[in-house]
């Protein structure tokens, strides 16, 4: 099998149905294109990555500057569940709004032309090899996803993307300044500009890398693309972007795009590891932004009206958990990866929910939403796990990562550290179950006729709760074996299989 | 040659000066013009010796992105917008040149402390003016309030990195350096597209009024 041409097409095909969504003659054309295109290039990529995880290879593509290992397949592999759940719930949403006429033929264009980008977009950040395109990736998306935000021109909206766009755009150049004292670094080692910036090159002779140089180029691609990922103290766009994007908009912002960001910092770490003697340097600044992240998170969370900003603050005290995981290493990178996958499938299920709910009751504000159960059995179920899975109870796989995480911070003997994680979460779980049970039970002022749902929405809400559910109380072999290769491209030192292998 | 980069260099610092102590926006978008059109012709002069299609390119490129592209869009803004000033902005324009040459300073030392080039090579002021362009480029975005202003700083800030790029590392792969050029060009056109919509909802662009979302 040609896995070269299934590497190019992962990134075309999302590219071209953007494309032709741009000309669109009908509403129900638009989705189904973008559904299209974003299925096909899901299936695609779902062979390759059986290829990777499942038969050990590492595919490369266009002359070694796309390739995929384990660690790229895995977090391939998450994006690409987020990206189809997420799509079949657009259609569901804009339905709506098709319904109500708040949305016109060119604004549904305009969403799924840039769905279609946004998709592309990640897709390279996932599969370059060359650590220069992945921040061009990496920037596409900024870019791309920025009118996302403004489906609906508002004041708000446009506040929120402003933020976004000029937070995001100052950041990601930081972590281009970054990249570029990664090259230099490499410059005494004598290679020509072809092998400079490639990850499989620099990998394999972090070594002989200028220690100094590359401690520079890692607190910039830190700061960053931490901006990016939304680590606190850098977060201060994400609350915003995510309150004011259309909910499907919201779940690959907080199921994905942010650990697209995460990825690119993780691509660094062995490398930087390596070049600095393995003395835990680069990993420290990780474990400092996670913990940081986690209390912040954890104050802003009890203080919180809108739903959709509540999920914001989760999203950032999720993705300092995975931080603070890769950060302690070991068992932790493990832990850190299993809760990639939970968070961004759990963190799409309850955008959903949102979304769904807000349009039911015509806004955000959790007052006017409570007592959403009777209302909407469907959804209000489905938020209200979600929330429950959010903020680690028991049967769900959240808690299975959490705990690992604690053991892996056990391990290490990182006890400020594991203190200070266990009281934000804490805080997390005492103010975010105040606002959950008012959310379901609560008694709202006005009254709203119950509204139905379809099979599918059911499946929409159930499935994502089933898989959670299943993975807290048994993980499968495969998955078992995934994960622990994709860690083992971070964790372990050592060189990666050289170039060329499993073409 | 040094000397020739050394004054480019100077002229890179002085028009960073220029930009911390000026408030009529037309004045300060012909400035980032003067800025990159300097630092197209930079990436020849550093090579002069061994000029290559691809780097002429890339030169190309940037100088008639920057120089050019650049202002027009800015230039728009303004008339779109119908500011001239920066009307009372967070940091005043005495404060800001001495917070310039403070960043000077700071500059001047990270630069003895990056070992990016063997030491009496004599472009020892390339690295600090990449980084005060940069710091200053981050400056302008926190102490103006203007929405072009912005724009303005983050053009800057990206102009030098482009100066750190063109010395440090001189062997990016011509793909990367397009993609690059492209990403920052969509980014100023994206930002030019958010301050249209944002005068006509909003008719300002002062940022500090967008205050909205909290929490």
């Amino acid at each position: 099998m040609n896995y070269e041409i299934v590497l190019w097409s992962l990134i075309s095909i999302p590219a071209i149905s953007g494309l032709i969504c741009i000309f669109a003659p009908s509403p129900k054309f638009a989705l189904g294109i973008m559904c299209a295109g974003v299925f096909s290039a899901a299936l695609l990529g779902l062979l390759a990555i059986e290829a990777v995880l499942l038969q050990g290879k590492i595919l490369f593509a266009a002359a070694d500057w796309l390739f995929m290992d384990a660690l790229s397949a895995y977090n391939l592999f998450v994006m690409i569940i987020v990206f189809c759940l997420s799509s079949l719930y657009a259609c569901i949403y804009f339905h709506e709004e098709l319904l109500h006429n708040n949305l016109t033929l060119k604004q549904l264009r305009q969403f799924t032309s840039l769905w279609c980008g946004a998709l592309a977009a990640m897709t390279l950040v996932l599969l370059s090899n060359n650590l220069g395109i992945m921040w061009v990736g990496i920037e596409a998306t900024t870019l791309i996803t920025a009118f996302l935000i403004c489906i609906h021109v508002s004041r708000k909206s446009l506040e929120a993307m402003w933020k976004y766009i000029l937070i995001c755009s100052v950041g990601v150049a930081f972590a281009f300044m970054g990249t570029l004292l990664a090259a230099a670094s490499a410059k005494g080692v004598g290679w020509g500009s072809y092998n400079a910036l490639l990850w499989t090159t620099l990998r394999t002779n972090a070594i002989s890398l200028n220690p100094m140089l590359i401690k520079a180029a890692f607190i910039f691609l830190l700061v960053g693309y931490g901006t990016k990922a939304g680590l606190a103290p850098l977060h201060s766009w994400l609350p915003d972007a995510h309150s004011q994007a259309p909910a499907p908009v919201s779940a690959i912002f907080s199921g994905f795009m942010l650990n697209a960001a995460l990825y690119c910092i993780m691509r660094y770490v062995p490398i930087v590891e390596t070049a600095t003697g393995n003395t835990g340097w680069g990993l420290q600044f990780l474990v400092g932004f996670g913990i940081f992240s986690i209390v912040i998170a954890a104050a802003f969370i009890i203080f919180q009206k809108d739903v959709k900003r509540l999920l914001a603050y989760h999203s950032i005290e999720h993705l300092g958990i995975i931080a603070l995981g890769f950060g302690l290493g070991g068992l932790g990178t493990f832990a850190a990866l299993f809760h990639t996958f939970n968070h961004s499938l759990c963190k799409t299920l309850s955008f959903f929910a949102a979304g769904r709910l807000g349009q039911i009751f015509g806004g955000h504000d959790m007052e006017n939403m409570s007592g959403s159960l009777p209302v909407s059995p469907v959804w209000g179920i489905g938020i209200f796990c979600s929330l429950l899975a959010l903020i680690g109870i028991a049967p769900f796989s959240l808690f299975m990562s959490e705990f690992q995480l604690i053991k892996a911070a056990v391990d290490s003997q990182a006890w400020i550290v594991l203190s200070l994680f266990l009281l934000g979460a804490g805080i997390v779980f005492v103010g975010a179950l105040g606002h959950a049970i008012p959310l379901a039970w609560g008694t709202n002022q006005k009254s709203y006729t119950p509204v139905t749902a379809t099979y599918f929405e059911a499946f929409l809400v159930f499935a994502p709760l089933a898989v959670l559910l299943v993975l807290g109380l048994w993980m499968p072999k495969t998955f078992f074996t995934a994960l622990n290769s994709a860690a083992n491209i971070i964790g372990i030192v050592g060189s990666v299989a050289p170039s060329g292998v499993g073409r | 040659m040094d000397s020739t980069i050394e004054i480019m260099m100077i002229l890179l610092l002085l028009s960073d000066m220029a930009l911390l102590g000026l408030s009529r926006l037309r004045t300060c978008i012909s400035i980032v013009s003067f800025q990159g059109m300097l630092l197209g012709l930079l990436a020849l002069v550093t090579q002069l010796g061994s000029l290559t299609p691809r780097l002429i390119m890339i030169a190309a490129a940037s100088f008639i992105i920057k120089g050019f592209v650049f202002p027009i869009l800015l230039r728009r803004g303004i008339r779109e917008a119908g500011t001239q000033h920066e009307i009372e902005p967070f940091v005043g324009y005495i404060t800001s040149v001495i917070a310039g040459l403070a960043m000077l300073g700071v500059s001047l030392w990270l630069g003895t402390k990056l070992p990016l080039f063997a030491a009496g090579s004599g472009t020892s002021l390339i690295v600090p003016a990449a980084l005060t362009t940069l710091f200053t480029g981050l400056f302008l975005i926190i102490a103006r309030k203007n929405a072009l202003n912005q724009c303005l700083g983050y053009i800057i800030m990206e102009n030098g990195i482009y100066t750190f790029g063109i010395v440090s590392v001189v062997e990016i792969p011509l793909l990367v350096e397009l993609g690059i050029l492209l990403d920052v060009f969509v980014a100023v056109f994206v930002m030019g597209i958010a301050i249209y919509h944002i005068n006509r909802e909003f008719d300002h662009l002062d940022s500090d009024r967008l205050n909205v979302l909290k929490g």
